[in-house]
C-alpha cells in the first residue's frame, strides 16, 4: 500500500520555482491569439512582397497601408470593448459618420462668412463632433443598461436611427469640406511614419492599458466572463455598461475624425462595409463573442493583417469582392484550427453534459466516436 | 444482500490520468459487486471524480482497462457506457439550465431510447412518477436556472434514478441536501442495491458514507491507499487513510473576551414568505453559526444582509450606521462580505485564472488613486492568499474551472479575504469540502476572527458548528427559534431543536 509523505522543504521550494515557470508559460499561451495574428502577418505580407514586389513594396503602398488602417482599427477596437462585456455594438459606423457629418457641415457653415475664424476654430469643431459620437454612446449604453435591452437590438436600433439622421440631414449627399489643419495632420509623418498611425497605436495603448490596468478594465472583463459572480462580487453592471458605451461612442468619433482627415468629406454611407469588418478583426484579434476574454494588441495585429491583404489584392489585381472571400477565408481557417486545438486541449474541461448528451445521440448506433488518446493536455482555456 | 464473491460487474484496472503535468490518477483498480454500495473516498483532487468520468467516458485514460461483465471495454464514450447501463450523478450536475426540470429528468432517456421526437407534455409523468418515488416536492415546469442549489441536486438525482441502471455512481449526492432528503435518497438506494445494482458513493460526510457503504477504497493524490470492508473503518480512520494523518475536530472556539460594543446588529428585519422579526448582533471576533433546515429562511436572512434580498422593514447596523437595505454595494462598502451558496455560478468566474478571481472584489482598494491598478500590491494580494490559503493548483495563473471543489471554494474564501471585510458571511462554505481542508478552513476562519473580524457561518454541518461556533441560532419556518450560548453548544441538542 503505497502511502505518499508529505512535500519536504526542497521539493516545496522545488514547486515554487515549477510556479514561476508555470506562470510564465501560460502567460505565453495567452498571448497565442497575438502569436498567430503575427504570423499571419508576416505571411500575408511576404506573400505579397514576392507575388508583386514593385506595387507592394513601393513606399506609398506601405504609407498607404498605415493611413488607411486606423479608422478601421479605432473602430474594431471599440468593437472589443463591447464584446469584452459580451455585447456588441453595430452602431458604431453610423456614429462615425455622424461625427463627420457633424465637422464638415459646422466647417462649411462657418467658412461661408468667415474663413479665418472656420479655420481657427478647427479644434473646436472637432471635440463637438467628437461630443456627437460621445452623445450617441450615451443612448446605447442608457438602451443597454437603465432600460435593459439586449446590447444586438439596441444598437441595431440606433444604427438605423444614426443613420437615418445622418441621411435625412445631408439629404443624402456627400458633403464637402473640413478644417485644413486636419488635413495637414493626415498627410504628416514622423520619421517615415504616417501621424495618423502613430495615433492608432497611442489609442491602442491607452485602451490596452484601460482593459488591464484600471479597475474598470478589469471589472469590464469580470462582468463579460459571468454577470451573476460580478454581481456578486460588488461589481455594479450599470457603471461597467456605461463606461463601456461612453467609450466605444468616444471611440466611434474618433474614427469619424479620421474619416474626414483623410478625406475632406462626408456622407451617410461611408464605411457601410465597416460594420462587418470590424466584428470579423475583433474575432480574429482573439475576442471572445461571448465576453471576458480580449487583447488589443491581438486587436491591432488582426487589423495590419487584413490591411495588408486588402492592399496586397490591389497590387496583384483582385477586386473588393475577392476581398470580402478572402475575409471570410481567413476567419474560418482561423476559427476551424482554433477549434482543433481546443478539441484536443480541453475535452475534458468543456461541461460534461454537452458532451454526454451530445454522444448519447449515437446510442445504438455504432457510430462511436474514436475517444482521442492526446495525453498530456495543458490546463487552459482561451 | 448478494454473494461476496459473485462476478463483479465492473472493473477497472491501472487507471492513469495526466492533466497537463498534474497527475489525477496513478495506476488505480477497483471492482464493483452487484447489490453493494462501494465508497469512493479522498481529499480534494485526489482524483474520485476524474475516475467516475473515466468510466463513463467522459474522459479518456491516458492508461489502464476498463472491464464490464469481464469483458475489456477498448475506447470507453458516454453512448458506450449508457449501453452498459450506466449512470451518474455528476457533482456539477451536467443539467441544461433552459430547460424545465421535467425536461432534464426525461430527456436524456429519451435520446438514449432514440426518439427522433420529443413530447414535452409526454415527460411529465415520467418525471413525476421518480419524484413522488423520492417523495419531494420538486416543480416538475420550473426552469432549471431558476431552481435552488438543492433542487438542482435533487433534478440530477432524479434524471439518473429514472433510468433502470446497472451501475449508479453518485457523485456527492447530497451537498445541498438536508437530513430528511438524505435519509430519503439512502432509502432508495437500500432498494436499488436490493435489486442488484452496484453503486458508487462519494461524499465528504463521512458519517454518511459509513452509513451506507459495504465496501470503501481510499484514493490519495490520485493513488489507491487503502480498500477493503466498510465495517472495518470508523470515521477517524477513514479521516487517517484519507489525510495520512489525524484531523482534529474537538471544539475550539476564541476567546471574545468582555463584551463591547456589536460589530453588527439586525433588528426586527421581516420579509413575508422568508422570514419575520429577525433580531441578532455579532460581536467583533465571534464566530456566529446559523442553522435550520432546507427551506426554513435561514439562506434568505443572509442574502438580506448581504443585500441580496431587500427586507420590507427592520434595520440592519454595522458599526453604529445603517445599511441600505437591499444595496449589495451598500453592505460591501460597510464592510461586509458574502461567500455564497451557489460557489460555481455565483461565486467563481470560472474560465478566468485563480489570480483574477481573487483580486476581482478588491480591485479598487489595490489602485492607486482609484485610477491605476498598482501590479505588484495585486501580485502581493494574490500570491500571499494563495499560500495562505494553500490553493492546490499548478499556478496563480490556471484557471479556476481546473480547480478540484475544496479548492475552488479557497478561491472564493481568498476573493472575500483580500476585500478585507470586517464581517464575513458564510453560507455552507466547507459543502463538497473534505476533512483535512474542512479543518483548515475552519482554521483559517478561526484566525480572520481572532483579528477581529465577525463571522456568520450558515451549515448544515452540525458538528461543524460544534468545532467552531461561538453562539449557534436556529432558524425555524422564518423566525429564530433557539440560540445555544458557548457552553450549551452540543451537536445532539441542536439537532433536535432543528428537527422540532
Ligand atoms: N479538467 C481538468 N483540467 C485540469 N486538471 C483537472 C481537470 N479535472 C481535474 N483536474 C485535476 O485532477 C485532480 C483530480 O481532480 P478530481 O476532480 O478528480 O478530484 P476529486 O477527488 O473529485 O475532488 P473533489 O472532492 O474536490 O471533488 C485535481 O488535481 C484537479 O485539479
Ligand atoms: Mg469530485
Amino acid at each position: 500500500m503505497p502511502i505518499r509523505t508529505h512535500q519536504s522543504a526542497a521539493g516545496q521550494v522545488n514547486s515554487r520555482i515549477d510556479n514561476t515557470v508555470r506562470t510564465w508559460i501560460s502567460h505565453i499561451h495567452v498571448d497565442r491569439g497575438i502569436g498567430r495574428m503575427l504570423v499571419l502577418l508576416v505571411i500575408a505580407f511576404a506573400l505579397f512582397a514576392v507575388l508583386n514586389p514593385r506595387v507592394f513594396m513601393n513606399p506609398l503602398n506601405l504609407q498607404n497601408i498605415m493611413v488607411s488602417a486606423p479608422e478601421v482599427g479605432i473602430l474594431a477596437i471599440a468593437m472589443t470593448l463591447a464584446m469584452l462585456t459580451g455585447g456588441i455594438d453595430l452602431s458604431l459606423v453610423s456614429i462615425a459618420n455622424l461625427t463627420a457629418i457633424t465637422i464638415s457641415t459646422m466647417y462649411t457653415g462657418l467658412v461661408g462668412s468667415d474663413p479665418a475664424l472656420a479655420e481657427s476654430l478647427g479644434g473646436v469643431i472637432v471635440l463637438v463632433g467628437i461630443a456627437v459620437g460621445v452623445l450617441a454612446g450615451l443612448i446605447n449604453a442608457f438602451l443597454i443598461s437603465t432600460v435593459g435591452i439586449t446590447p444586438i437590438l439596441a444598437t441595431l436600433a440606433t444604427m438605423q436611427i444614426f443613420n437615418g439622421i445622418a441621411i435625412v440631414w445631408t439629404g443624402g449627399k456627400t458633403l464637402y469640406g473640413a478644417p485644413q489643419a486636419l488635413s495637414a495632420v493626415g498627410k504628416s509623418t514622423v520619421a517615415g511614419v504616417p501621424v495618423l498611425f502613430l495615433l492608432f497605436l497611442v489609442v491602442a495603448i491607452v485602451i490596452g492599458l484601460l482593459v488591464n490596468r484600471t479597475p474598470f478594465g478589469r471589472k469590464t472583463q469580470l462582468q463579460g466572463a459571468n454577470p451573476t459572480a460580478a454581481r456578486f462580487s460588488g461589481i455594479r453592471s450599470a457603471s461597467v455598461l456605461y463606461g463601456t458605451y461612453l467609450t466605444t461612442g468616444l471611440l466611434g468619433g474618433l474614427a469619424g475624425v479620421l474619416f474626414v482627415t483623410r478625406n475632406p468629406t462626408a456622407s451617410a454611407d461611408y464605411g457601410t462595409s465597416y460594420v462587418l469588418l470590424v466584428i470579423v478583426i475583433a474575432v480574429l484579434g482573439g475576442t471572445n463573442p461571448m465576453g471576458g476574454f480580449a487583447t488589443v494588441t491581438g486587436v491591432v495585429l488582426a487589423t495590419l493583417v487584413l490591411q495588408v491583404v486588402q492592399s496586397g489584392f490591389n497590387a496583384i489585381r483582385l477586386s473588393s469582392y475577392e476581398y470580402s472571400i478572402a475575409q471570410g477565408v481567413i476567419l474560418i481557417g482561423v476559427m476551424v484550427f482554433d477549434q482543433l486545438r481546443f478539441r484536443r486541449r480541453t475535452r475534458y474541461v468543456a461541461s460534461t453534459q454537452t458532451r454526454n448528451i451530445a454522444s448519447m445521440s449515437n446510442v445504438g448506433e455504432d457510430a462511436d466516436e474514436t475517444p482521442d488518446t492526446a495525453g498530456a493536455d495543458s490546463v487552459e482555456t482561451k | 444482500m448478494a454473494e461476496r464473491n459473485e462476478a463483479p460487474v465492473l472493473e477497472v484496472r491501472g487507471i492513469v490520468k495526466v492533466f497537463g503535468g498534474v497527475t489525477a490518477l496513478d495506476g488505480v483498480s477497483m471492482s464493483l459487486l452487484p447489490g453493494r454500495v462501494h465508497c469512493l473516498a479522498g481529499e480534494n483532487g485526489s482524483g474520485k471524480s476524474t475516475l467516475i468520468k473515466i468510466i463513463s467516458g467522459v474522459d479518456t485514460p491516458d492508461a489502464g482497462e476498463i472491464l464490464i461483465d469481464g469483458e475489456a471495454m477498448s475506447g470507453m464514450t458516454p453512448a458506450r457506457a449508457l449501453r452498459a447501463g450506466i449512470q451518474v450523478i455528476y457533482q456539477d450536475f451536467s443539467l441544461f439550465p433552459n430547460l424545465t426540470v421535467a425536461e432534464n429528468i426525461v430527456l436524456p432517456a429519451a435520446i438514449a431510447s432514440r426518439k427522433k421526437l420529443f413530447n414535452r407534455a409526454r415527460s411529465r409523468p415520467g418525471a413525476q412518477r421518480i419524484v413522488d418515488e423520492l417523495g419531494l416536492t420538486l416543480d416538475l415546469d420550473a426552469d432549471v436556472e431558476k431552481l435552488s442549489v438543492a433542487d438542482r441536486q435533487l433534478t440530477a438525482i432524479c434524471r439518473a434514478l429514472v433510468q433502470d441502471a446497472r451501475i449508479l455512481f453518485m457523485d456527492e449526492p447530497t451537498t445541498a441536501l438536508t437530513h430528511s432528503e438524505v435519509a430519503r435518497l439512502f432509502g432508495l438506494v437500500r432498494k436499488l442495491q436490493e435489486r442488484g445494482v452496484a453503486i458508487v458513493f462519494v461524499s465528504h460526510k463521512l458519517d454518511e458514507v459509513l452509513e451506507v457503504s459495504h465496501d470503501i477504497t481510499v484514493l490519495r493524490s490520485g493513488q489507491l491507499v487503502a480498500s477493503g470492508d466498510a465495517r472495518e473503518y470508523s470515521v477517524q480512520s477513514l479521516t487517517v487513510a484519507m489525510t495520512g494523518r489525524d484531523v482534529d475536530t474537538t471544539r475550539l472556539v476564541n476567546d471574545l473576551g468582555k463584551r463591547g460594543a456589536p460589530l453588527l446588529e439586525v433588528s426586527r428585519l421581516d420579509l413575508p414568505g422568508a422570514f419575520t422579526d429577525i433580531s441578532f448582533d455579532l460581536a467583533p471576533g465571534e464566530i456566529l453559526g446559523i442553522t435550520g433546515l432546507l427551506g426554513s429562511g435561514r439562506g434568505e436572512i443572509v442574502e438580506a444582509l448581504f443585500g441580496l434580498l431587500k427586507p420590507e422593514s427592520g434595520t440592519v447596523t454595522v458599526n453604529g450606521a445603517a445599511l441600505r437595505p437591499g444595496s449589495i454595494r451598500s453592505s460591501i462598502s460597510a464592510g461586509i462580505g458574502y461567500v455564497p451558496e451557489d460557489r460555481l455560478t455565483q461565486g467563481l468566474f470560472l474560465e478566468k485564472s485563480i489570480a483574477d478571481n481573487i483580486i476581482a472584489g478588491s480591485l479598487d482598494s489595490h489602485a492607486r488613486g482609484k485610477v491605476v491598478l498598482s501590479q505588484k500590491r495585486i501580485a502581493e494580494t494574490i500570491s500571499t492568499l494563495f499560500t495562505r490559503l494553500r490553493i492546490k493548483a499548478p499556478s496563480v495563473a490556471a484557471p479556476v474551472r481546473s480547480l478540484s471543489g475544496g479548492n475552488a471554494q479557497r478561491v472564493v474564501l481568498a476573493k472575500w479575504l483580500a476585500t478585507k471585510p470586517k464581517i464575513l458571511i458564510l453560507n455552507g462554505p466547507t459543502v463538497g469540502v473534505d476533512v483535512g481542508s474542512k479543518n483548515e478552513i475552519l482554521t483559517i476562519l478561526r484566525d480572520a476572527a481572532r483579528e477581529g473580524m465577525g463571522v456568520i457561518m450558515i451549515s448544515d454541518d452540525v458538528p461543524e458548528l460544534v468545532s467552531i461556533c461561538n453562539r449557534v441560532l436556529i432558524v425555524r419556518r422564518g423566525s429564530l427559534v433557539a440560540e445555544f450560548d458557548s457552553e450549551q453548544i452540543e451537536a445532539q441538542r441542536i439537532q433536535e431543536v432543528m428537527a422540532a
